[in-house]
């Protein structure tokens, strides 16, 4: 997301975009879209359905991954300051974006229960805290602390990248970084450590937790300037591969047998389905987190940098997506508002097809707008600054 | 700073009857803005059942598939061989059958009244027990609290204050385990029911994720969940029952039947788990 920002990452041919990352972010962002429907077909189709992981854990390892390339770099030229002051930049805009979708998921809410006359459901659920307490809910949004349904990954992220900026400098340290970010997840797990919420418990996504998957991401993105790869290698090794696959069959079979199937499940003894019972999203269960790390090595190293269909048409979509990290996954959430109130009122095959092609041509549409008017702008500013620069 | 907390809950809500009803331009631009798509209508009727009920629109029986993944209920196949069942049902605000004409509508009296129609000689007792916006962990002493006589089988429905107020699904996946296992140690069968089938629930609260931690805390366990909210989705669908669609003036009469027609399914989803625990599994 942060290679978005364009400026610090693309630099001057410096290196080449990782444009599998940029891939896999768009698909990510788009199947985020897609779960944030309810009863979306297409939800059938996504990454939680094959694997114990899902695309929340795709995007933050890789805004992890962009963030320590980009702000990586700016460290390196500019120094701590200036590149935590660019963080924290990018954390406001967050900030500003999801109080916007705050706003709106609000309205939505109130349309919602008027248009469907669910005084029968609103009554017994009372689902708008602000008919209860508006100032209060106002307040606590602002604070972060109430975060409806749909709205937890932006807070979530703020955090991370608020981490991010006070331990900067230790990406040049990657495995002090990755201890210390270890020792906080392992402190957050076994102390059962959270930020509170408005209603009490925990945030969704908890960010002591999730941190670790972001700074592997940090660690994995960043590289020194002038070496040609990170400071951490991770190579193939056909063992490690096959470990990788077996533990995805594995995650594979317990889903199957506890989630897809749990009718043929009742034949596996029980403390085999019962492994999922302890596997935790909010605090990013090791077995989650082992997910999506051993798919990453294996996509990482199934698929090279270099790998011809990245460039070619039918890729471009997500490709565009992924670089536009930040516009598109909030305008995601914004037109999973849409697709909600749609499938709200009709949730029939045309309008399950309608919503899915409607919202993946405007998240493209959106990302094509937006890198577009970022290179004309960069061009914009580039051009008057030369001639009197430069004594011809 | 528990905000929904019974007496915050206990509140007169904004909108007074009649006042401030969505405005049909608003309305309208919606449904021009939903791509237009919704005048078509729609050629997809979800799967072909049986058409011999299908032809009859009112009919409120449910897909098999939808039934077949009862679990065994070995409890509950002993006491009815020896003749007395004691039922519990635990649950939040649709227990008590809100919005049907008496509470004898509600589900649970219509899955007692459906029990006796098929086994008449039965010694049935059906106990509820739950209340408007109880989470799982209110529920939970209500399930621990049921002794002397401990009942044979309890119903657990659960999960949807838990989706509408957005509280961690983990939490939930907890105190699900809680229950279940002492039910389990206890030797009570568990059946669990997810949420009511609703657009707008569905439309504002993260439901899929709180369906997926009941049913994989009950395959956790071994215990069956009945799946309310496929099977509501399902009436709604075919036409046949929809709360959110029926007129006000039909509502009462419609919340009754969907009360009718649910204790009946639970009826036979109960019976179905006892017979699986009697014979040799298929």
């Amino acid at each position: 997301m942060e290679g978005s920002v364009g400026a610090p990452a693309a630099g001057e041919g410096r290196r080449p975009r990782d444009l599998r990352a940029d891939f896999f972010r768009g698909i990510a962002l788009w199947f985020i879209f897609i779960d944030h429907i309810p009863d979306n077909w297409l939800g059938h189709a996504t990454l939680r359905n094959v694997a114990l992981c899902d695309a929340t854990e795709a995007f933050v390892l890789l805004a992890g991954y962009a963030a320590g390339i980009a702000y990586g770099g700016v460290l390196d030229r500019e120094g701590w300051l200036f590149a935590a002051a660019q963080v924290v930049r990018r954390v406001g805009t967050l900030y500003v974006a999801h109080i916007v979708l705050f706003v709106m998921f609000t309205a939505q809410v109130g349309y919602s229960a008027a248009a469907m006359d669910a005084s029968i459901y609103i009554d017994e659920l009372h689902l708008d805290a602000f008919g209860d307490q508006p100032y209060r809910a106002l307040l606590e949004a602002l604070l972060l602390r109430f975060q409806p349904a749909f709205l937890n990954i932006l807070p979530l992220y703020i955090l991370l990248l608020l981490q991010f900026a006070l331990v900067l400098p230790l990406v040049r340290r990657p495995r002090l970084l990755l201890a210390l970010s270890l020792g906080l997840y392992a402190a957050t797990r076994l102390l059962e450590l959270e930020l509170p919420t408005w209603a009490g418990g925990g945030w969704f996504f908890n960010p002591g937790a999730w941190q670790l998957l972001f700074m592997v991401g940090v660690v994995l993105g960043y590289r020194p300037p002038g070496a040609a790869a990170g400071p951490l290698r991770v190579p193939w090794r056909r063992w490690a591969g096959a470990l990788c696959v077996a533990w995805l069959a594995l995650g594979f079979a317990l889903l199957f047998l506890a989630w897809h199937r749990p009718d043929l499940g009742q034949a596996a003894p029980l403390w085999f389905t019962g492994v999922l019972t302890e596997v935790d999203k909010t605090a990013l269960h090791p077995f989650r987190l082992v997910s999506i790390l051993a798919l990453t090595y294996l996509l990482a190293h199934a698929v090279p940098a270099s790998a011809a269909w990245l460039r070619h048409r039918a890729a471009w979509a997500f490709l565009a997506m992924g670089q536009q990290g930040l516009p598109v996954f909030c305008s995601g959430i914004l037109f999973s508002f849409v697709g909600r109130l749609a499938l709200e009122y009709n949730d029939r095959v045309i309008m399950q097809a309608a919503v899915n092609a409607a919202g993946l041509a405007s998240l493209v549409a959106v990302a094509w707008l937006s890198g577009w008017y970022k290179r004309k702008e960069r061009a914009r500013r580039s051009v008057p600054a030369l001639p009197p620069g430069r004594p011809a | 700073m528990r905000w929904w907390s019974p007496r915050v809950a206990i509140r007169s809500r904004g909108r007074p009857p009649g006042a401030a009803r969505p405005p049909a331009w608003g309305r309208r631009a919606f449904l021009a803005a939903a791509l237009a798509l919704a005048a078509a209508p729609a050629p997809f009727a979800p799967a072909p059942f049986a058409p011999a009920w299908a032809a009859a629109p009112t009919s409120c029986e449910a897909p098999p598939e939808l039934l077949d993944n009862a679990a065994p209920l070995p409890a509950t196949e002993r006491a009815l061989a020896e003749g007395a069942l004691r039922v519990l049902v635990v649950g939040s605000a649709s227990v008590l059958g809100p919005g049907s004409s008496t509470p004898a509508h509600a589900w649970p009296a219509r899955l007692e009244a459906s029990l006796h129609e098929s086994r008449p000689a039965l010694r049935l007792e059906v106990k509820v027990r739950g209340g408007r916006g109880l989470t799982a962990a209110d529920m939970l002493p209500l399930i621990e609290g049921a002794t002397s006589p401990p009942p044979h089988l309890v119903i657990w429905q659960v999960g949807t204050v838990e989706a509408a107020r957005g509280l961690e699904p983990d939490w939930l996946a907890g105190r699900l385990a809680t229950g279940l296992e002492g039910l389990k140690e206890r030797g009570i069968d568990a059946v669990l029911m997810d949420q009511q089938f609703s657009r707008f629930l569905r439309a504002n609260a993260d439901i899929n994720a709180y369906q997926d931690t009941i049913r994989i805390a009950a395959a956790g366990q071994g215990a069956a969940v009945f799946p309310r909210y496929e099977l509501m989705r399902h009436w709604a669908d075919t036409d046949r029952i929809d709360l959110e669609r029926a007129p006000r003036a039909g509502r009462a009469a419609m919340v009754d039947l969907l009360g009718d027609c649910l204790g009946g399914a639970i009826a036979a989803f109960v019976l179905r788990g006892a017979s699986l625990a009697a014979g040799p599994r298929p």
